[in-house]
């Protein structure tokens, strides 16, 4: 009797065993032939990998990476792609579930990309298993299309929204070893460095000239709109259309580099005169002298804030005060 | 120089009595001047709630006094985010409503019988005196001289820059919260400066009270820590400073977390942790202060420097840990996104869509700010002039405060302050040394002013003092000129900008006239006295508050948008096909939906122009169904004419926006003034809603949600049917029989 149970049980091994030996052979295979990475691909390998039946699911990803061919996403991209791929092979996998990374290089697969008639590159495609627990009716692969420069995360969301639901390894970055160090080491460094120079380096620090002009520039930086430009990346400056350029963009809420560069020198301007009446002109000890500053100092002053007005009145249509000269 | 009686007023014990006498009646005239010139809103148009915010704190407060304190603390709204609701009493600053009931229940007790709207109406302009006070006591705090506190607080009355927020109607957190940033920082410098508990513990009580009020409570609590940071760095630890800051931060802390919605928040988030560290780095440094008395060698204070750095540094490596790890939750997206400004834009749509959370352009600095904008640097420089503790808190809140304000413009309220203390100072000083009518101090007066090298460049030589007439004659009345354009200029930008409650519009008519467009109130009581007091009412967020406030009805999403997910389930049903869009409707009992339209009038604001928000926030939660590049066509422009793409063609919102609106139009074809376009000649058809009411300058227009078929038609056949087509016998070739899904 116990003979043959055994007899019968492996009888039942060997059968199911030349059942699904096709296509478990063909997905072991192609996984062995790449443990982390993603597999490379050519032509024949591809049409065998993509071909009907397949209980697994499997990712494409055509790709143009030698540097002849120009195409700075796909290089760009590549590391990415292998993130992906490497997190996939060493998770946590659901049961079952069975998923190849693969990458076709262009120089590898000319045949393929003409068939699909790709014109651009990178392009991901993702095939459904077609038998097996997860297969779907609709077989056509799912594709991505590049628009622009993609993280693995945001790739690797597009991907599991096709995979059956259910826990799926999470992206893991290797962790940059090299930056870590070199980052330890500048620390150190700066550090040291220091240390050493501190006879030299803390009166310069201790300067109060210095962290003087360091906040008087960092505030008229941010007060004429510097962070506008910033968040905005607006043009430097435009054409008027007519042949000239147009300092002074249109509109309230609108602003070029250089039209903000001009309202941060005049009120510098305007911040150093005052400051000039205020606390240089009081210490001229000539007569002459000091009345003849004063007069300077404040045709400066009322001459750009006139200025300012005007630009003022540029941008914002209604504004109705002004100063004399403009 | 001969005796006048006006001398006598002036000098000895009589004249100090006068001066303060004085004193008072400026600061009183500037507290009216400051209440005054925020009440253009109320003699124009009336007393009225403004914007959208100020309408929930305004019926927050209703609750408040109609049922209580505690009733408010624990209170449960089921009226807002149907079907979720909201846990509103632990989720808002509640400073604001406790302030406005308080004031109104002492009203009540002197038998002053007052409606509590006019209270919250009010509440901002009668505090905007107060902040004009708070504002003379800080700046007093900085300089000698006694022309810079009266200057300041006249500055920060009028200035635009703090009107913007603070008008009569709008009844917002702000309103009462720069008095408090104001008052709180008055008691923090006068707490640096004496050394003293009390003034420390009196700042910890306003931090708290300023946590309770304002989410921009988060300013103080890292701005302080930077102070006392910064002046430990320059080595300037002293008792005083110890005294002051753990006073302040431990009492302050307490204070902080008895507010629901902080909570424990200043232990475990990113935020607070600034505090919480420099709380620990100034006990290192305060027990190694107080071993170095004992210890002579310099080796041993060496070591002891050394093992202050080393703790410190292991401490702050522990809180990048426990960040990492979790403990502490990182900062949160609003803060964050101030640093890196293209977060927001990246992640959250939501704080990316909001038009105050923009960066500022140069003239919106000028227009608030006038004059001030560049006094403000010259102030900041004449701070390093003295350099004392309360110095470096100016400098250091003016650069950080200018940054913000850059990047956002809303933060340009926590700039006002400083900007204001700062051209105060610089003003100040040019008027003390011209204004006076006598010679000046002379040459032997000072002449160990500046001689230092620790000073400023410009301070090297002795004061001479001006010496001629007619140099004090040009600098003073070109001052007088500055400060009367000031003054004009606060008053047309308040006039013109700031005093619209944008739920009422004006505009003029051809011949001059002022037209009042007041649709929006005539909308939501015909929700009030049409519907069922329960009628769900689906609308954009921005007017979830107002719906709330003044239709009284429930709504799906508001202002408050604490639930993304949920806003994006409206923003999808906005901008999908009718057929998607029913079950959604179905699903969230909404019965009626509410949209702004502004394109018969001309009105900037409507939801087409707010509807790529929509689908972007709608395209984060299900970026398979709605795209945004559908919505725009194939050049990448967006349109509504002849050429919109199908995508917004069919979306619900395009139709319930232009249904029926070429019946107003006879024979010429149908023109949106707001995109300045032309409209399809055949307007859009709707099936699965019908027209309830429409305003009378068509800017809001309400549908209702019809029922399902009577006789189980989809609607669409409904509306065919009932138009007159006839059914089409093409049904015949439908394919084989799916089982219908969800």
């Amino acid at each position: 009797m116990n003979l043959f149970t055994l007899i019968i049980s492996l009888f039942y091994i060997v059968s199911s065993a030349f059942c699904a030996n096709s296509e478990l052979d063909k997905f072991e295979r192609y996984q062995s032939l790449s443990r982390s990475t993603p597999i490379d691909l050519d032509d024949s390998l591809y049409e065998d990998l993509t071909s009907k039946p397949r209980n697994y699911h499997v990712a494409v990803l055509l790709t143009a990476s030698e540097a002849r061919y120009g195409c700075i996403l796909c290089r760009e991209f590549q590391p990415e792609w292998e993130i992906i791929a490497r997190s996939w092979n060493k998770g946590p996998k659901p049961d079952g579930l069975r998923m190849l990374f693969t990458t076709l290089d262009f120089s590898n697969g000319k045949a393929t990309f003409q068939k699909l008639m790709l014109q651009t590159a990178p392009v991901l495609l993702l095939f459904p298993p077609t038998i097996g627990p997860f297969a779907k009716v609709d077989d056509a692969p799912a594709r991505f299309d590049f628009s622009g420069p993609i993280s693995a995360d945001q790739l690797y969301v597009w991907i599991n929204r096709y995979l059956p639901e259910g826990p799926k390894p999470p992206l893991a970055r290797p962790i940059n070893y090299m930056r870590l160090v070199s980052a330890v080491t500048i620390l150190m460094g700066v550090i040291t460095l220091f240390t050493v120079m501190s006879p030299y380096v803390l009166p310069v620090i201790r300067n109060r000239n210095l962290w003087a002009a360091f906040s008087l520039i960092a505030i008229l930086l941010f007060t004429s709109g510097h962070m506008f430009n910033h968040i905005r990346k607006v043009p430097y400056v435009t054409g008027d259309g007519k042949g000239g350029i147009s300092y002074f963009a249109g509109g309230f809420s609108n602003q070029f580099g250089m039209e903000t560069q001009i309202i941060a020198a005049i009120y510098a301007i305007l911040s150093f005169s005052t400051i000039a009446l205020a606390m240089k002109v009081p210490r001229v000890p000539d007569y002459k002298a000091q009345q003849v500053a004063v007069l300077i100092w404040v045709g400066v002053l009322f001459g750009m804030y006139s200025f300012l007005l005007s630009a003022f009145r540029a941008k914002n249509g209604g504004y109705p005060f002004f100063l004399p000269p403009f | 120089m001969a005796e006048t009686p006006v001398d006598a007023l002036l000098q000895g014990s009589t004249g100090r009595n006068t001066r303060g006498l004085l004193r008072i009646i400026i600061l009183l005239t500037i507290a009216a001047a400051a209440v005054s010139s925020r009440l253009f809103s109320v003699i124009r148009f009336e007393s009225i709630i403004h914007e959208f915010d100020p309408w929930f704190n305004f019926r927050a407060t209703k609750y408040l006094v109609q049922n209580g304190f505690y009733s408010f603390w624990d209170w449960f709204d089921d009226r807002t985010w149907h079907p979720l609701g909201r846990v509103t009493g632990g989720t808002l600053y509640p400073g604001l409503m406790v302030t406005s009931g308080v004031i109104y229940h002492i009203l009540r007790f002197l038998t002053i019988p007052v409606d509590i709207r006019n209270i919250c109406v009010l509440l901002a302009p009668a505090f905007s005196g107060l902040t004009a006070f708070a504002m003379y006591l800080l700046t007093c705090e900085m300089s000698i001289s006694p022309s810079a506190g009266l200057l300041a607080a006249a500055f920060m009355g009028i200035t635009p820059g703090y009107i913007s927020r603070s008008v009569a109607g709008s009844y917002d957190n702000e309103a009462i919260a720069i008095f408090l940033l104001v008052f709180t920082f008055f008691l923090w410098v006068k707490a640096v400066k004496n050394g003293s508990i009390m003034w420390g513990a009196l700042a910890a009580l306003f931090y708290g009270y300023m946590v309770s009020a304002w989410g921009g409570y988060v300013f103080i609590t890292n701005l302080i820590p930077l102070h006392v940071f910064v002046l430990l760095c320059m080595g300037r630890y002293s008792s005083r400073l110890y005294i002051s800051y753990t006073t302040w931060y431990a009492l302050g802390t307490l204070a902080s977390m008895q507010i629901p919605f902080v909570g424990f928040l200043p232990i475990r988030n990113s935020d607070h942790m600034s505090a919480l560290g420099v709380f620990g780095l100034i006990q290192l440094v305060a027990f190694a202060d107080f071993v170095r008395g004992f210890i002579p060698g310099k080796q041993f204070q060496r070591l002891v420097t050394a093992m202050v750095v080393i703790i410190f540094g292991i401490a702050f490596i522990g809180l990048v840990a426990l960040t990492l790890s979790g403990v502490i939750a990182p900062w949160s997206g609003r803060f964050y996104s101030l640093w890196d400004t293209g977060y927001a834009k990246i992640h959250i749509p939501i704080i990316a869509s909001v038009s105050e959370h923009q960066p500022t352009a140069w003239p919106a600095f000028f227009f608030d700010l006038n004059f001030l904008i560049w006094l403000f640097p010259a102030g900041v420089y004449m701070c390093f002039r003295d350099l004392k503790d309360e110095h470096v808190f100016v400098i250091i809140y003016a650069v950080l405060a200018s940054y913000f304000a850059g990047v956002m413009v809303r933060l340009m309220l926590t700039l006002t302050p400083i900007v204001c203390v700062a051209a105060a100072l610089a003003l100040s000083t040019i008027i003390d040394t011209y204004v006076l009518v006598s010679r000046g101090p002379g040459p032997q007066a000072k002449t160990n002013d500046g001689t230092s090298t620790e000073g400023l460049r410009s301070t090297r030589n002795p004061v001479v003092g001006i010496t001629s007439y007619i140099s004090k004659a040009i600098v003073t009345s070109s001052v007088v000129v500055y400060l009367l354009l000031f003054v004009a200029h606060c008053t047309w930008v308040t006039s013109n900008a700031y005093s619209s409650p944008s739920v009422v519009l004006a505009s003029r008519m051809p011949d001059g006239s002022q037209f009042i467009i007041d649709d929006y109130r005539e909308a939501y009581y015909w929700l009030r006295q049409n519907t069922p007091d329960n009628a769900k009412i689906m609308s954009w967020w921005d007017y979830g508050y107002q719906i709330g406030g003044m239709a009284d009805r429930p709504t799906l999403v508001d202002n408050n948008t604490w639930n993304n997910t949920h806003i994006a389930t409206v923003g999808k049903a906005m901008s999908s096909r009718e057929e998607v869009s029913y079950p959604i409707l179905r699903q969230h009992d909404v019965d009626y939906v509410l949209v702004v339209f502004g394109g018969l009038l001309g009105y900037s604001g409507d939801d087409i122009n707010k509807f790529l928000w929509m689908v972007r926030i709608a395209e984060g939660i299900w970026p398979d169904e709605i795209k945004e590049r559908d919505y725009f066509t194939a050049r990448g422009e967006y349109r509504v004419d002849d050429e919109a793409t199908p995508a917004m063609r069919n979306s619900l919102m395009y139709k319930m926006s232009y249904y029926n609106f070429n019946a107003l139009f006879q024979q010429s074809q149908a023109v949106d003034r707001v995109r300045g376009s032309r409209l399809p000649a055949e307007g859009p058809q709707l099936s699965t809603l019908e027209e309830a009411f429409t305003s009378e300058n068509w800017i809001i227009r309400i549908y209702k949600v019809k029922d399902l078929d009577n006789f189980g038609r989809d609607h669409g056949n409904a509306a065919a049917f009932e138009r007159g087509h006839k059914r089409k016998r093409a049904t015949k070739r439908r394919g084989p029989r799916v089982l219908r899904t969800e």
